[in-house]
């Protein structure tokens, strides 16, 4: 059996590992970390003051607020958790056209392998037309291990079923998490945002990288040929460049939406072509994140 | 201008149970014919429309691209499919429209290089003129005859001329003349006078093979609808109605794809007073130690009433003048010249007074030099033979040699002019040696053996031996040929004393031809039969005591003499032929003219021509005098079921006309092409929608909820 690792380039983690996985909302972890907690604690960061009321712990009262104001103030500090992460990969047979599936299981397991690095926890959902594989997340360095071999594991066959294995993720996660879902997002745009939707209710970080071939987005063939779909047995033999124009028109206007909608729900939506270097994705990835 | 010519016939359309008129009048047409045009579209070039499959080829790569189109996986699908449906009705419709153009064009092409024809209303409307004219024009002889002042030759070239002027652009025309038969392409009816095929000629015409040579012109430049327009004299020994071409020349007519149509310009109006001179005969002969030369020349008139000829005589360029008087339309006419003592040939000619026609009032003549015409005679009978060589002596005196018959198949014939064959009809090789000496002009006289024979020799032998003991009587001649021939009078008007001399034995002749003379109960003494260009003679008697008393001589020697001078023509060198029948080495041969300083065209003018030491007289074909001319009836029948009609006759719109309507496939070819050309060219790009908004205040589906 190939080694699980070799999905990751160790010079890219390198220099990878220097920028933090942040989210952009505070998470609610299980332990302490570097995350913020929508929970105040007992850190060293100052957040705010707050009125005294009976039974809260009186050596938090700051006592010059008093001598000024003749009132009892407490100080609230940010409390720190950890992260844990989500990785959704999808498996549909889509994801096999081109570079597409192996460009996202190397996003998936650089991801994987940064949220672990920096003492997250890491859990990967392979969603295929069944689903393929559920980790949960865990920080143990040991359990990167089993993600990398669930990843390398994953093959992409089959209908898609990214909709309802995310629906089901926000139903199973209790508390907050970042999601990434890894996919090419060729499904139904409503059900999708649906689902993006319920990630947001539910308060989870959700990032999206749609990877897209560049032949899908151009759409350039000199002849006629019958187009074979991968998550089916349909097949079409048109004139591409007879239809290109209306090809590109209702691609983009998906795209678009698809852009749209995710603005809508706070979704950070990337769009990646399979012929960009996967360590700028993630790069760019990170530190945008933590500019926010 | 259009000349309506006195005595010219208008003859009717097609009408295979009609008869036409005679007399002029207005044209009648068959009305059947008019009141149907037809429709029917033919090709020229039929076999091409195999290739018609071929129009399928745009289909059929289209099935096959369709066939091995590479498959290629794809991921997007939705977005093809939402395409290809979103463009479904528009592409269908303009590739199925591609494809339809594209089959067209190929189809269109293919019928265009068929060439098609259309005839009725269709091919008149789309191609009026004819693709091709050709012009059959007849220039012989009679074609000289004045008729009103111009002769028919220069009236019907102006005729023509009018009449092609209008085609000029549209057709191409061509002139075949009667004389060469070579098809010149001319591109100005007003050139037509001026060529040279179109100048006098005394060749004969002959109309079967003009067609013929039209026909070949047509096959060999594919030519579309064509016309072949004849002008002629209707002189019959041209038309020639009896010549079994005609059949096979109106069949390959009528196999052809377009139609052609006849017009004929008949110009067979009777002349003015008119006398044709032909020299039937120029022979030398030895007399007295000299020469003479007998001329013998057939006078021929259109009048009957008593004249007298003048007639001008010619010999070695010097002229002398005669009156000939002439009772009746015809006239044998013999002259005797003294040549003294030359002995070189010569040359002359006869003419006549203009008149009618002054191509037919001169004929020429060559004689050839001295020569020894010898005679050699085969027999086994020592003294009949004795008897026989000294009656076909020659000039030397020196009597005929004598050959046994077991010799006779090593004779040498080549320089022998009479045969005298006292001995068993020949047989086998050695007959057909004998025949072939008598076809280039030599004579044989077969005297009896008194033996039975079975053989036959140009269709005479010999029957059995009659003893005039057994009759009772002697034979006695009654009648003989005294006009011509070896038992003619002498020259001093003697007969030869036949009656007198006495036959107690004779051998019949069977199956005789022409009886020179008979005895009195009819039996033939001499027969004569014509074997190409020579004579065959049976006599059925021999100079034998016990025989004849023809070893008196004079009936013998005289006889056997004149038969030496007949047979020494074929030792002349060919001397006198008609015009247009000059043969290949002859053509080949360079010749120049003799009777005129200007310069002549041996192969269509008649005249004295030399080529080293040989003279050539050429004269126009005797049959050129023959005034006998062809009704537009027959002319009609001839042409069986091909179109005629007169060249006066307004020219038809609908029915037989017929044109090539390859312009209108080539036409429709171009816009399908460019039809073609649009489909193909990329459309506009379509301008996209702008993205449907979502309401972010609406709740999530939850997954219960799903």
């Amino acid at each position: 059996m190939a080694d699980p690792f070799n999905l990751l380039d160790s010079a890219a983690l390198g220099r990878l590992s220097q920028l933090p996985l942040l989210a952009r909302w505070p998470m609610e972890g299980s332990v302490s970390g570097h995350h913020k907690s929508p929970h105040r604690g007992s850190s060293v960061e100052f957040a705010e003051y707050r009125l005294y009321a009976p039974g809260d712990d009186i050596r938090r009262l700051d006592w010059r607020v008093f001598a000024r104001t003749d009132r009892f103030y407490l100080k609230e500090f940010e409390a720190e958790t950890n992260l844990r992460c989500y990785i959704a990969l999808d498996c549909s047979g889509s994801m096999k056209f081109g570079s597409k599936f192996p460009y996202a299981k190397r996003l998936a397991a650089t991801l994987a392998y940064l949220t672990v690095h920096q003492g997250d926890a890491v859990g990967v959902l392979c969603a295929g037309e069944d689903l393929a594989a559920d980790v949960p997340p865990r920080r143990n360095p040991a359990h990167l291990k089993v993600v990398m071999e669930t990843l390398a594991n994953a093959e992409p066959r089959g209908e898609t079923g990214l909709v309802g294995a995310l629906h089901d993720l926000a139903e199973k996660i209790r508390r907050r998490a970042l999601v990434i879902v890894i996919s090419d997002f060729f499904c139904d745009l409503e059900p999708l945002l649906h689902c993006f939707q319920h990630l947001r209710f539910q308060k989870h970080d959700l990032a999206l990288f749609q990877l897209l071939d560049r032949s899908e987005l151009e759409f350039r063939f000199d002849r006629p040929i019958r187009f074979v779909d991968l998550e089916g047995s349909q097949s079409v033999v048109t004139e591409p460049a007879a239809i290109r124009d209306e090809y590109l028109s209702q691609f983009h206007q998906f795209l678009d939406a698809l852009r749209v909608g995710c603005n809508e729900f706070s979704a950070d939506y990337r769009q990646i072509v399979t012929d960009q270097d996967y360590e700028k994705v993630v790069a760019d990835f990170l530190i945008q994140r933590s500019r926010q | 201008m259009v000349h309506h010519f006195r005595g010219a016939i208008n003859i009717a359309g097609h009408a295979p149970h009609g008869r036409a008129r005679l007399l002029p009048g207005r044209p009648r047409f068959d009305r059947r014919f008019q009141s149907r045009p037809h429709l029917r579209v033919t090709f020229l070039q039929p076999i091409l429309l195999f290739g018609l499959p071929l129009a399928l080829i745009p289909v059929i790569i289209h099935l096959l691209n369709r066939m091995r189109h590479r498959p290629r996986a794809w991921a997007a699908m939705r977005f093809l499919i939402s395409a290809t449906r979103s463009s479904t009705s528009n592409t269908k419709l303009r590739q199925w429209l591609i494809l339809l153009f594209r089959t067209l064009a190929v189809a269109f092409l293919i019928l265009f290089l068929a060439r098609p024809l259309a005839g009725g209303w269709l091919g008149w409307a789309l191609s009026p003129a004819p693709d091709a004219i050709i012009i059959l024009f007849d220039r012989s002889a009679s074609m000289e005859t004045r008729v009103g002042g111009a002769s028919k030759r220069e009236q019907a070239l102006q005729f023509l001329a009018s009449a092609a002027k209008p085609f000029e652009e549209t057709s191409h025309l061509v002139l075949i003349d009667s004389a060469t038969r070579q098809p010149i392409p001319f591109s100005k009816a007003s050139s037509l006078a001026q060529m040279d095929a179109a100048k006098p000629s005394d060749a004969a015409a002959d109309v079967p093979a003009m067609l013929r040579a039209a026909f070949d012109w047509l096959v060999d430049n594919r030519a579309g609808t064509a016309e072949i327009w004849i002008a002629s004299d209707a002189q019959r020994s041209n038309w020639l109605p009896d010549d079994p071409r005609w059949k096979s020349v109106v069949a390959q007519f009528t196999g052809l794809s377009q139609k052609v149509r006849i017009r004929l310009l008949s110009l067979d109006q009777s002349p003015d007073a008119n006398v044709s001179a032909q020299l039937r005969e120029a022979l030398r002969r030895s007399r007295n130690g000299g020469s003479e030369l007998r001329l013998t020349v057939d006078l021929q008139r259109n009048r009957a009433a008593a004249a007298t000829i003048p007639l001008t005589l010619t010999l070695d360029g010097a002229r002398s003048e005669m009156d000939v008087a002439m009772d009746g339309q015809a006239l044998r006419w013999r002259h005797k010249t003294d040549l003294g003592a030359r002995s070189h040939g010569g040359w002359g000619g006869v003419a006549l007074p203009a008149d009618a026609n002054n191509r037919d009032n001169v004929s020429y003549f060559v004689y050839g030099p001295e020569t020894s015409a010898t005679a050699a005679v085969v027999s086994d009978d020592l003294q009949t033979a004795r008897i026989l060589g000294f009656a076909a002596a020659g000039r030397d005196g020196q009597p005929a040699a004598r050959i046994a018959s077991v010799d006779a198949p090593t004779m040498d014939f080549q320089k022998l002019a009479l045969i005298v064959w006292q001995a068993p009809l020949p047989a086998g090789p050695q007959a057909e040696s004998l025949r072939s000496f008598v076809s280039e002009g030599g004579v044989v006289v077969f005297f009896p053996t008194g033996r039975p024979d079975a053989q036959q020799f140009a269709g005479m032998g010999w029957g059995g031996v009659e003893n005039s003991v057994d009759k009772g009587s002697p034979f006695r001649l009654r009648r003989w040929n005294e006009d011509e021939g070896p038992l003619a009078k002498s020259d001093e008007h003697f007969s030869l004393p036949l009656a007198e001399t006495s036959f107690s034995q004779r051998q019949l002749v069977a199956g005789q031809k022409d009886s020179l003379a008979a005895f009195d109960d009819g039996a033939a003494f001499l027969t004569r039969a014509v074997y190409g260009k020579g004579e065959v003679y049976f006599c059925s008697s021999l100079p034998d005591d016990r025989w004849s008393s023809l070893s008196d001589g004079p009936v013998l020697v005289p006889m056997l003499q004149r038969l030496i001078e007949t047979g020494a023509q074929r030792l002349q060198p060919v001397s006198t032929i008609s015009c247009g029948e000059l043969s290949a080495a002859d053509q080949a041969l360079h010749w120049t003219s003799v009777d005129s300083p200007a310069p002549k065209d041996i192969r269509v003018e008649a005249g004295v021509y030399r080529s080293g030491d040989r003279l050539l007289a050429v004269n126009r074909p005797a049959a050129e005098d023959n005034p006998e001319i062809i009704s537009l009836d027959d002319a009609k029948k001839l042409f069986g079921d091909l179109p005629l009609q007169t060249l006066q006759e307004q020219r038809t719109q609908f029915g037989q006309a017929q044109g090539e309507i390859w312009r209108v496939f080539l036409f429709i070819m171009l816009l399908t092409l460019i039809g073609e050309g649009f489909l193909i060219l990329p459309s506009k790009p379509r301008p996209a929608q702008p993205p449907r908004k979502r309401n972010p205040a609406a709740a999530p589906e939850t997954s219960a909820a799903r």
